[in-house]
């Protein structure tokens, strides 16, 4: 804790390295990367770097390095209730000065918008680029990570219907049509398991991944039961196709 | 749906022992209701392959059914509209040691004098019908009545046909009570209402025993897990039924065919492959006992896979695309059960066909109509009573 109050007072004069990291895992470059031994991780490469804030300058250079993004730059310099801090950033996609970004935190989970102040690429190929996003101070040391792209997930569209054109095909493995698919619902079973073994509409290499929901439909339809009574298709190993030797043992 | 509905005969279960039944009463007019609690094929008869297989079946009664069964699947073929990819392909048991091929041989002897045409391979006999089979395969027995069939279709065929000559198939309908006063059967009680009949055939196979609780009568079946492996369909590779002669140690208990392992042993590991018309091959399989525990298991998987490349090693490069397994209905004995009741008049039997009610379907159904329409068969069913237990 004291060496977290310590960070704190620093970065209110400029950006000074955040460290959490509590790994007892066999790693050490921030030890490496550290110019100035502000970081010191000693000969048992598991035990959790020791980090002395008093000998940090700020550079970013172990925030880059570390593989377990264990290190951010907080920056609380520019005043007002905002502080900057700076995250390694691995996506490839266009992060730009001047852009927004989602502030996340240790579980992922969204804070809120923070804008993009600087961009830098690491010296080292091996290194993520480093992204500073100016945020509220009061996240500040909780901003873990950053995205980027439109969170698509929040907002689902609706899924299009498939079309029920007759000629179309509904199981592709085993080549059967819709129009194919109509006649078999319509011949009076209840269950969407009996109708699979009889039509062979789901027994391909997909298992019924892509025609499953055609086929409970038809089902419904031909029935008028619900999609509780006509059930789904038991999925049964292997979930892909698998080379029987694998299975024996052989290979693998 | 009537108020009260009544039926000359009920056949309780859906499966193809039910199916089989029901189509030979309708075929000698009398009016039947198949009673389903699911699907028709939803039990053991739609989770199995399509051996219809006459050399793995026990010396006697069991194997003159068979040889019976085998005899109508032409005639049904021709009867019923549905293509049940009846394929009369012969059948190859393998053998592995030397010793296996001593016993096959003195067993085809004996199946031979039954009336069963069975030949011995030798090795390069064997390579003219099954090439690029294991170079430690020491010989096989073939018999060429051995067939195969599309289980589903032949059992949704049937009762389709039965169908069509008058029968009434509820599904989703489950027997709750069977009511006998002056020990006859009167009614059986339904999840969809009662049904008047004087006659009931079980053919509830797993379920059996449920059903024979209500009438007081003990049922003796457990149900036997069978798992198999389901390859991606390819062109021809397999023009017989094949078999591996543990197969038969498992499956009738023979120690001198009894897989040697104890894993296999406990499994009741067997090896058997067939190609279906559609192309996929089937490789089995096993037999356990689970309770209703119908899941397949990555150990069984294991084990048929380790076993069938043993025998045929080209398998080994095949997609295997699915798996499945089914709960058979096991008899003490593995054999099938059928016949009246003592005591209840109007109550018949026809379950505990295990792995073999695929082949003995039509036999069955036929001995079954003649029993519950003249009370006599033309063949003799003692060997299959209830009462072979006690």
């Amino acid at each position: 804790m004291e060496v977290m109050r310590e960070v704190w007072e620093m970065a209110a004069k400029g950006a000074v390295a955040v460290l959490v990291c509590r790994e007892q895992i066999p790693c050490n470059p921030c030890e490496e990367a550290c110019r100035r031994g502000a970081i010191v991780v000693g000969e048992d490469i598991c035990t959790p770097p020791r980090y002395d804030p008093s000998r940090c300058d700020g550079c970013g250079r172990c925030v880059a390095i570390c593989p377990g993004m264990a290190v951010v730059l907080l920056d609380r310099s520019p005043g007002g209730g905002r502080a900057r801090v700076t995250l390694p950033y691995e996506m490839r996609d266009a992060v730009e000065a001047g852009g927004e970004a989602w502030a996340l935190d240790a579980e992922g989970v969204p804070l809120g918008k923070g804008r993009i102040v600087r961009t830098a690429k690491a010296s080292r190929k091996d290194a993520a680029m480093l992204v500073t996003l100016e945020v509220p101070e009061e996240w500040s040391l909780k901003v873990k990570g950053l995205r980027v792209r439109v969170m698509s997930l929040e907002a689902p569209q609706e899924a299009e219907m498939p079309s029920r054109d007759e000629g179309r095909t509904v199981c592709r493995c085993e080549e059967i049509s819709c129009a194919e698919a109509q006649a078999y619902a319509a011949m009076g079973f209840r269950s969407l398991g009996a109708l699979r073994r009889y039509s062979r509409i789901g027994l391909g290499y997909c298992q019924g991944r892509f025609c499953q929901t055609m086929l409970a439909g038809e089902l419904q339809e031909a029935t008028s039961r619900t999609p509780e009574e006509v059930g789904t298709f038991r999925v049964r190993p292997p979930v892909r196709p698998v080379k029987l030797s694998r299975l024996g043992g052989e290979d693998g | 749906m009537a108020d009260v509905l009544s039926s000359e005969v009920v056949v309780i279960g859906g499966g193809v022992i039910g199916a089989a039944t029901a189509y030979f009463l309708c075929k000698e007019g009398a009016e039947v209701m198949i009673v389903e609690a699911d699907d028709l094929s939803s039990g053991a008869s739609g989770a199995c392959d399509g051996f219809v297989s006459l050399q793995t079946k026990q010396l006697g009664g069991h194997l003159e059914m068979a040889r019976e069964s085998s005899q109508l699947f032409p005639s049904i073929v021709e009867e019923l509209e549905v293509d049940i990819e009846y394929n009369r392909c012969g059948g190859l048991m393998l053998a592995r040691t030397a010793e296996q091929l001593k016993e096959l041989k003195a067993r085809a002897k004996k199946l031979k004098a039954a009336g069963l045409d069975v030949e011995t391979l030798s090795p390069s006999e064997l390579k003219e019908r099954l090439p690029d089979v294991d170079k430690n395969v020491k010989g096989a027995s073939f018999c060429a009545e051995d067939s195969q069939v599309n289980p589903y279709k032949l059992t949704l065929g049937l009762a389709q046909r039965a169908q069509e000559m008058g029968a009434t198939i509820l599904k989703g309908c489950k027997v709750e009570n069977i009511v006998v006063t002056n020990n006859r059967v009167r009614e059986v009680d339904t999840s969809l209402g009662s049904i008047h009949s004087r006659r009931v055939v079980c053919a509830a196979g797993t379920g059996s025993n449920q059903i024979g609780k209500m009438i007081i009568v003990d049922i003796p079946i457990l149900p036997q897990r069978g798992q198999i492996l389901v390859t991606e369909s390819r062109d021809r590779l397999l023009d017989h039924i094949v078999s591996g002669a543990e197969y038969l140690g498992t499956k009738a208990n023979l120690a001198e065919f009894m897989p040697e392992d104890e894993e296999a042993q406990k499994l009741g590991l067997g090896f058997t492959a067939e190609q279906t018309a559609s192309g996929n091959i089937l490789i089995g399989s096993t037999r356990e006992f689970a309770g209703f525990d119908n899941n397949t298991t990555p150990d069984a998987i294991n084990a048929i896979a380790r076993n069938a490349i043993e025998f045929l090693p080209w398998i080994k490069d095949l997609d295997v695309i699915r798996s499945f397994a089914g709960l058979r209905p096991c008899s003490p004995d593995g054999m099938p059960i059928l016949g009246t009741v003592k005591g209840v008049k109007g109550f018949y039997i026809a379950t505990g066909h295990a792995g073999d009610g695929i082949c003995l379907a039509p036999i069955t159904g036929k001995l079954m109509s003649e029993l519950v329409l003249d009370g006599e068969t033309s063949m003799d069913i003692e060997p299959f009573s209830l009462y072979r237990f006690k």
